[in-house]
């Protein structure tokens, strides 16, 4: 399958700076150099990357891994190495979580159409839905997938941060220069900026102001931001995210409008991100128990 | 004999006494406890030839053998 | 702004196990591992690669190379290895062994104050009969005539054995070769059913074992219960044909040609991840064997009652039964770059054989792809109730006796290091040397004449000396 490369290179400051979109997000991939051929060939490794994981994983394509899983029709699908560790990885995270992070709970956005409006389901919407939902009801054991017919699973609450994390290993691949790699927010870095110095991250504003909310310092590691700043409903004055709780099929109760976290890999910063903000009201309890670098909005 | 029977047959109890309680108080470390495991160097034998050679040596040279998988040598050699 | 590091929780900890596994598997899946470790900084072994749902070959080849001091035995043992693992959790095991022992062994004889002669049955017609030194000292020799026998089967092989020394056979050659083949795979709810099969031939010796195994994972994975059942049948066709117990090593060729063995057996195992850095398992076997388990070259000697004399050289004798069982406990730990592994073995038979075995290793992976792994191993046996240095004329034979030091007490200790070194991510160079030596009473009680003057243990002193090569692809 040939991956058509459009990024465009431009110079920012010290940096090559390569932009460009994919999985619905603005791209970019930032390289601390002087050369711009070395700028280019980082910049399409990152987008061969994110352009190669939003081709086999999103849910969008009939012919990606996960199209093939969900239009199986209750047949047994066999899956690659790859596949298989990210559905252990979500396997492993709906037992830590205690069943609130389920990759099975994306039928319910046929109910829940999170378009700012006060169009807020009801429970016969809800009911036949929940049926649909729920890990254990599929049969997973590697390398095999059967999901039950009706049943979907969706890795979009994975997807970007592995993004994140993959296009930064094939950029370390060709070079050891400082490199930045942001999806839409999802991020990571190599390591310092040259001679030490960190790089500046501006955390988005969830307001329509888009007036910057901090400002961060990186050195290493990653930082993934959960939130509801485009996605949500309003009705009666309630503020309904569009985080869903899977067992009840209701969205997550007064979750923070953002959670931003740190942590050694976007996978895990995401992860956690997640985890706080389906917590509801108690995020910044969980986040300060659990040890996590994180910011919270209300 | 009969003592020496009755010795192993307690240590053949507590066997299956670990492996009741083994699979009904569901302990162990959880799945994502498990990366050492994976680790090649941990699996019981990670080295076949060099175990096998051990073995084949010892049950030339002393009356006892077996313990990890089955005894006899397949050979002549005792 | 700083954000202010805490001690992680434990569901943050989990995560963060969690995360990292997913991107060195999924990094070593698209060989990307060596970036991917230098990053996550974490697991330098390079693994997944090569884990379940992946199909993957391994092949390993192995020399053996073996020594026993005082010119006593020497082996040199080639041995090869195929497993080929299917993505559904199949594997096929081809594995092939030969070996080419040669050099002396002790004949099972006392030693004298006195030159003994021994007496065994010479190759026939068509082999060599010219004998140098090189064959081992010994010579050809006319035997009295027998009524009804060839002339040309009248030859016998003598060798002889200085004062003081143990008698040992010089001319012990044997070839041996073996191939073993095995599948297993999952079945239904049985987490794995398999079986194996092997054939072994030497130039006296031929052994074909099976073996069908099942086992059943529990808890997760952490614990497993397996069940082997295995059986041999052996077949001893000694040079010169198969000699009666207790009667007077000759060099006749005997009448029987051909002796058989039959064993059964099984090991339940018992298999627990205790702990995230501790495994163990625990296994119990048992096993009936029933025919010919004597050593068709062994002799033992009969000394005369006052002066300790050999008057006369019988063959040996053992029981035509032998039920044995044995309890393993094995440990493995890891804690940080090494592992440590400590065993126990405790077995025992109705030839009243019992015997202790602690083993206990630890290996230690050094920077870049090296590790070293020191070894020792200690062994205590005591005799079997048959075993007897030497017999006594003017007292009557029991029906089985054996002279070997293998069923006699001792204490064995074994030491010794390993070498490693990772070649790839995919394969893998050791070399390992151990030294093993046996020490037990040279001077019984009941030693009788000369003999107290003389070292009864026959035990082993040898250097094990092993390279091997492991090699992992797709």
């Amino acid at each position: 399958m040939e991956i058509p490369l459009a990024a465009t290179l431009s110079r920012a400051g010290q940096d090559y700076l390569g932009t460009f979109k994919a999985m619905a997000t603005p791209c970019e991939v930032r390289v601390e150099t002087d050369d711009a051929g070395l700028g280019r060939r980082v910049a399409d490794a990152v987008e061969a990357e994110a352009r190669r994981i939003e081709a086999k994983f999103s849910r969008y394509r009939d012919d990606s891994i996960i199209g093939q899983i969900n239009s199986a029709g209750g047949r047994k699908t066999v899956v690659d190495a790859e596949t298989a560790h990210l559905l252990d990885f979500a396997g492993q995270c709906f037992d830590l979580s205690g069943g609130m992070f389920d990759i099975t709970s994306g039928v319910l956005r046929r109910a829940w159409r999170f378009d700012g409006s006060d169009r807020v389901p009801g429970a016969s919407d809800i009911k036949p839905l929940q049926k649909l939902v729920g890990w254990k009801k599929l049969s997973w054991r590697a390398p095999s997938l059967t999901l039950p017919a009706g049943m979907e699973i969706d890795l979009g609450g994975l997807a970007k941060e592995y993004a994140v994390d993959r296009a930064l290993a094939a950029a370390r691949a060709i070079t050891a220069a400082p490199v930045l790699v942001n999806f839409g927010g999802d991020l990571a870095v190599s390591g310092p900026r040259t001679s030490g110095t960190p790089w500046h991250v501006a955390i988005a504003s969830v307001d329509k102001d888009d007036a910057m909310a901090g400002m961060l310092e990186l050195v290493g590691g990653a930082l993934a931001t959960s939130g509801d700043a485009r996605r949500f409903l309003l009705k009666d004055g309630v503020r309904y995210s569009h985080i869903l709780n899977p067992r009840t099929g209701w969205p997550v109760k007064d979750a923070p409008r953002s959670v931003t976290v740190a942590a050694p890999s976007c996978v895990e910063a995401g992860m956690v991100a997640t985890l706080a903000m389906l917590q509801g009201k108690r995020a910044e309890l969980f986040l300060k128990r659990e040890g996590a670098r994180a910011w919270c909005i209300r | 004999m009969k003592i020496r029977l009755r010795v192993i047959n307690g240590a053949l109890a507590a066997l299956v006494a670990a492996a009741a309680c083994a699979s009904c108080t569901a302990s162990g470390p959880r799945p994502w406890e498990r990366d050492l495991m994976a680790r090649p160097e941990m699996q019981l034998v990670p080295y076949p030839l060099q175990t096998a050679a051990d073995e084949h040596v010892y049950f030339s040279k002393e009356a006892s053998s077996g313990g990890r998988g089955f005894a006899g040598g397949g050979c002549g050699c005792n | 702004m700083q954000l202010k590091r805490r001690k992680a929780g434990r569901v943050g900890r989990a995560i963060s196990a969690v995360s990292a596994t997913l991107l060195i598997a999924t990094a070593a899946s698209c060989e990307n591992s060596a970036v991917a470790q230098d990053f996550y900084g974490l697991d330098k072994a390079g693994r997944d690669n090569f884990g379940p749902g992946i199909a993957y070959t391994e092949f390993d080849g192995a020399l053996l190379i073996y020594q026993e001091a005082g010119g006593r035995v020497q082996a040199i043992e080639p041995t090869a290895n195929l497993a080929i693992h299917g993505a559904r959790g199949q594997q096929l095991t081809l594995g092939a062994v030969a070996d080419a022992v040669s050099g002396a062994t002790p004949n099972g004889a006392v030693p004298s104050d006195r030159t003994q002669t021994f007496v065994t049955p010479l190759k026939p017609q068509g082999s060599s009969t010219t004998v140098t030194s090189a064959s081992g000292g010994s010579t050809v020799i006319q035997l009295p005539p027998t009524p009804g026998q060839l002339a040309s089967a009248a030859l016998g092989r003598q060798y002889t054995t200085a004062p003081n020394t143990l008698p040992m056979d010089k001319g012990f050659r044997d070839h041996r070769a073996a191939l073993t083949a095995g599948w297993s795979q999952p079945l239904g709810w049985v987490s794995e059913i398999g079986g194996g099969a092997g054939f072994s031939r030497e130039e006296d010796y031929q052994s074909i074992t099976a073996n069908v195994r099942a086992a059943k994972n529990f808890n997760s994975d952490n614990t497993t219960i397996s069940l082997d059942l295995n059986g041999e049948f052996d077949s001893s066709f000694p040079f010169g044909g198969v000699p009666t117990g207790l009667t007077a090593m000759n060099a006749q060729f005997k009448p029987v040609t051909t002796r058989h063995k039959t064993q059964l057996g099984f090991v339940l195992g018992l298999t627990e991840v205790m702990t995230r850095n501790w495994l163990m398992a625990l296994n119990y076997s048992y096993d009936s064997q029933k025919g010919y388990q004597t050593d068709p070259y062994r002799v033992i000697s009969v000394v005369d009652p006052t002066s300790g004399e050999p008057t006369s050289t019988l063959y040996e004798n053992r029981p035509e039964q032998r039920k044995s069982q044995s309890l393993f406990w094995d440990n493995k730990v890891a804690f940080g770059p090494t592992v440590t592994e400590l065993s126990y073995r405790y077995f025992t038979d109705n030839w009243g054989i019992s015997s202790h075995t602690v083993e206990a290793s630890e290996r230690i992976n050094l920077a870049k792809a090296w590790y070293i792994e020191p070894n020792v191993r200690f062994y205590h046996q005591n005799a079997a109730n048959f075993y007897r240095a030497f017999l006594v004329s003017n007292v009557a034979f029991p029906a089985y006796a054996s002279s070997d030091t293998r069923l006699s007490r001792f204490d064995a200790i074994t030491y010794g290091a390993k070498i490693g070194f990772r070649v790839s991510g995919r394969s893998e160079l050791y070399v390992r040397a151990d030294y093993y030596t046996q020490s037990g009473d040279g001077h019984p009680a009941n030693a009788i004449g000369q003999l107290r003057n003389q070292d009864l243990f026959a035990g082993t002193k040898a250097a094990i000396v092993q390279v091997g090569y492991q090699w992992k692809f797709h």
